[in-house]
């Protein structure tokens, strides 16, 4: 029983690394000692500057940050495990459905209204965003039913073609309306568009129970892993465990990618990492890829804020960036093992 | 005792199963027959639920298979698929434990009684060495007889098998099928299988039901069934059928199709 | 996955082409103008300082100390105009790419390229304002609000009396009415000076202004929405006719068929020259090419709404129509 959470253990230690790197590390570089008498100390009255300024950057900006970073690698991941286990291709990841290109028009067509500055208003974008990412599931979902079964094949079809409308519609609005360009460019390359702990807030309700129900289908998906037939004549009720997963990753993805913009790579290659050094049992990997890509991602952000200080990078092209080099030296490592 | 009444399945406009109706008893080895198309794994697909049946039932002691409900029907009816697709990773342990899943809460969580089932059906298929085996790494005919552990482990009443021996050399063949038989004679299963081979129907199956478009053209003993102008017209080739003179069980000695 | 990756690399590639200066050569202006009215930062305002409510750009109340002592621009127009009135001593930070006037670049930046800003670094300066402009979102002012800081954002103007009534409201938040006044009038002589010289000039030669020519036969022009656009006709020329969009892609058919009388190069900073232009095929017909009048223009003079706008203009009018300036 120890052996078999011992991964678990590990990657959230890694986790929690992660995390005081985040809070620790930043674009104005705080000194250890001040960073320790801030986190560890009490402090009655108002605090000296410099102290009162790194305790306004850790509590206002890194903690929420943090937070929201970690939640939203962890949607990933999980998502990202999920979609591979119930399409069984190596290739596919939250975005396989639409969900991005969707959340992206949605996002670009929000952007072309000048809300008004107000609570409601700066909410219309990731609302907007959100909606249109799972109105891109029902879509596509109803597009690939056949009577009563959803074929794979089907909803990947759906969802390439749909996808490509959505993107191209994107691209289409975002050169008509160029003052605006900047913007969604911004927002489609990911990164926490928005501070403070609303963001967060936001999300959490979605992601709990998308996560949940994620972190429950562990054995489902290793049933699925034999086919819709087997899985079938096992004794699972196979339409009906593929909708339930696939709603609440696409829940799960939708929350994500509402605040964070289109963050790639994190869905994709978390969950591949995480089969390769511990299997491919899915009732371990859910949890693993969620605490793996909440992990993941952090270091990500830490990499985004620090490397061209002041200036930060977007997000999304870190994972990308640095994504890949990695996924493919993990590859050439794992020896041809035949872990899928 | 399983029994199929009146079952019609079709595939869009096109009708493949009409009006199909049998009894395969408890402890009775009750063999499918018949030519490319005839609706043998159909009717095995559609028994087992994953095919919708336009009309007609399946059923146990009264038991609707099915409309019952998932994790009711697979305890009553495990299946051995003809060419099943074996996620590469899992290890023969993992895969046979899968068959459990019907009396597994929804997290898949395993038992020791679980355990010990699963073990003791890998010893009944004589896989017991291959346990910790990947099952991309194993034979054909290994891949089978873990296929076979999982379907016992279900421990179910009903065991239908689709074309088991396709894939398999003779020693296998014979192996498989004979394993099949005490399954059905010692421990007292009702037993469905689809077979190409005439002749191990002949050998093994209690009785032998032949299936021409759809429909059940004869159903009876080996000897019943297996006769030359059934067999003939079923499969538009001529044959003799002679006595085999080791067991004396019919074989089909299949002829010229110019003759 | 692939896909995704030329997708990402192709706006990388985009993206660092839009943040790399150092690389390209500087566009020199095309005729020297007269010096832009920055002056040396006066002394730091010691009126007293009173408590005062503004309504910014987003419908916002801001309230403040008037004057405020210490101000980050998020923008590079935010900066010129903060210098250009007399309030550059007060500015503690500054975005990326403010890059006018020279001080501006020895401040420490809070980043801005790739629209992403460090909190971090404004919270470090901790500055009494942050000075937001157009190209900065309601997010991005939320963010800052959020942290305690006083955030003003200064909307864009669509006419130059817009742009003299912002330099007006930062002297106020900045208290330097009087410079700003004086300021105010000089450019509106300055221009008045313009629209005298062009009074009665019947003839509006078409200009093409690029912005972007990475295919030359589907160039990237301004249109009506644009200063640029606004400046061209006060500056006495006509811009491409049929344009309805802000930043229109417009054929190298449409050019040719509208056949201008001069080229004005507002990519000149990323080393479009004027013989490049010349050689591109099926250019060289252009009347534009033909009199060599394809010139090098430095487009921060027409598309930062400061009051370089101004400075903007003359160079303007200078290259459509030079038989004035002799």
């Amino acid at each position: 029983m120890r052996h078999r959470l011992l991964p678990l253990f590990w990657t959230i230690i890694f986790l929690v690394f992660a995390v005081l790197l985040s809070i620790a590390v930043g674009s104005v570089f705080i000194p250890p000692a001040d960073l320790w008498r801030l986190l560890t100390g009490k402090f009655s009255g108002t605090l000296p500057e410099p102290l009162a300024t790194y305790a306004l950057i850790i509590v206002s900006i890194r903690l929420p940050r943090t937070v929201m970073v970690a939640l939203t690698g962890a949607a990933l991941g999980a998502s990202g495990a999920a979609y591979q286990g119930l399409f069984r291709n190596p290739l596919a990841d939250p975005y396989l459905i639409g969900v991005a290109s969707g959340a992206g028009l949605g996002a670009v067509i929000a952007m072309s209204i000048q809300w008004p500055y107000s609570f409601w208003g700066l909410m219309a974008i990731p609302m907007a965003a959100f909606l249109a990412a799972l109105l891109t599931v029902f879509i596509v979902y109803s597009l690939a039913r056949v009577g009563r079964t959803v074929p794979t094949t089907n909803l990947i079809l759906a969802g390439v073609a749909f996808g490509s409308f959505a993107t191209a519609l994107t691209s289409f609005l975002m050169l008509r309306s160029s003052g605006e360009i900047r913007r969604a460019l911004g927002w489609l390359l990911g990164g926490a568009s928005q501070a403070g702990w609303m963001p967060v807030l936001g999300i959490l309700p979605y992601l709990i129970i998308g996560l949940s129900i994620l972190l429950l289908g562990g054995h489902a998906l290793n049933l699925l892993q034999f086919g819709d037939e087997q899985a079938h004549q096992l004794g699972l009720p196979v339409t009906r465990a593929r909708t339930i997963i696939l709603v609440a990753a696409s829940l799960a993805t939708a929350a994500a990618v509402a605040f964070a913009g289109i963050i790639g790579f994190v869905g994709l290659i978390v969950p591949h990492v995480m089969r390769m050094w511990f299997g491919g049992d899915y009732r371990r990997l859910l949890p693993l890829s969620m605490v793996g890509g909440a992990a993941f991602l952090l270091i990500a952000d830490v990499l985004a804020r620090v490397v061209l200080a002041p200036q930060e990078i977007p997000l999304g092209i870190i994972t990308a960036l640095a994504g890949a080099p990695f996924f493919l030296w993990v590859l050439r490592r794992s020896k041809n093992q035949g872990y899928w | 005792m399983l029994r199929i009444e009146n079952l019609s399945v079709s595939y869009g406009a096109r009708r493949v199963l009409h009006d199909v109706s049998l009894t395969v008893e408890n402890g009775e080895l009750l063999a499918l027959i018949g030519p490319n198309g005839a609706g043998k794994s159909t009717l095995v697909r559609a028994v087992s639920g994953f095919i919708p049946a336009q009309s007609g039932s399946a059923s146990k002691n009264g038991t609707n298979l099915l409309t019952a409900p998932a994790s009711e029907r697979a305890r009553i009816i495990s299946v051995v698929p003809q060419v099943a697709f074996l996620p590469p990773a899992f290890t023969v342990w993992e895969t046979v434990l899968l068959g459990r899943t019907p009396y597994l809460n929804f997290l898949g969580q395993v038992s020791a009684a679980d355990e010990t089932i699963a073990r003791q059906s890998l010893q009944r298929v004589d896989a017991l060495e291959l346990i910790d085996r990947r099952v991309g790494e194993l034979s054909g005919g290994e891949q089978q007889r873990v296929l076979l552990a999982r379907a016992l482990a279900q421990s179910t009443p009903i065991l239908l098998l689709d074309e088991p021996t396709s894939h398999l050399d003779l020693h296998h063949q014979v192996g498989l099928l004979e394993l099949v038989r005490t399954l059905a004679h010692h421990d007292g299963l009702a037993v469905l299988v689809a077979l190409h081979d005439l002749n191990l129907a002949a050998r093994y199956a209690d009785r032998i039901a032949l299936m021409v478009d759809g429909q059940v053209k004869a159903l009876g003993t080996p000897n019943e069934v297996l006769r030359p102008e059934l067999i003939s017209e079923a499969y538009h080739l001529p044959v003799q059928v002679i006595l085999n003179p080791l067991d004396q069980s019919p074989l089909v000695l299949p002829g010229s199709p110019k003759e | 996955m692939f896909r995704k990756l030329i997708g990402i690399c192709t706006v990388l590639a985009i993206f660092l082409a839009a943040c790399s200066p150092a690389q390209a050569t500087p566009a020199p202006t095309i005729i020297p103008t007269k010096a832009s009215m920055v002056e040396a930062p006066t002394a730091v305002p010691t009126a007293e300082r009173t408590a005062t409510v503004l309504v910014d750009g987003l419908g916002r109340e801001v309230k403040f100390t008037n004057p405020v002592l210490t101000i980050v621009s998020m923008a590079p127009s935010n900066t010129e105009i903060l210098y250009a009135i007399g309030a550059g001593a007060q500015v503690t930070g500054r975005d990326e790419f403010s890059d006018y006037p020279a001080e501006a670049k020895s401040l420490p930046s809070v980043g801005g390229s790739m629209g992403q800003y460090s909190y971090e670094q404004i919270a470090a300066i901790r500055p009494d304002l942050v000075l937001a402009g157009g190209i900065n979102t309601p997010e991005q002012v939320k963010a800052l609000e959020d942290l305690g800081i006083n955030v003003f954002y200064l909307g864009n103007p669509s006419t130059l009396e817009e742009m003299y009534a912002n330099l007006e409201t930062v002297a106020k938040l900045t208290g330097h009415e009087a410079e700003a006044a004086t300021l105010v009038d000089s450019l509106k002589a300055r221009v008045k000076a313009v629209d005298d010289k062009l009074a009665g000039v019947a003839d509006q030669p078409v200009v093409f202004y690029e912005i972007d020519a990475s295919n030359p036969n589907k160039p990237y022009t301004t249109g009506p929405g644009t200063f640029i656009d606004l400046l061209i006709a006060r500056a006495g020329g006509q811009n491409l006719p049929g344009l309805t969009d802000a930043y229109p892609q417009v054929s190298l058919e449409q050019i040719v068929l509208a056949n201008p009388a001069i080229i004005l190069l507002g990519d000149a900073f990323y080393g479009t020259t004027p013989e490049a232009v010349a050689a591109r095929p099926g250019w060289a017909q252009i009347a534009a090419v033909t009199s060599s009048r394809v010139l090098p223009f430095d487009d921060n003079l027409v598309s930062r709404p400061g009051p370089r706008l101004v400075d903007g203009l003359e160079a303007l009018a200078q290259a459509i129509h030079p038989e004035l300036y002799k």
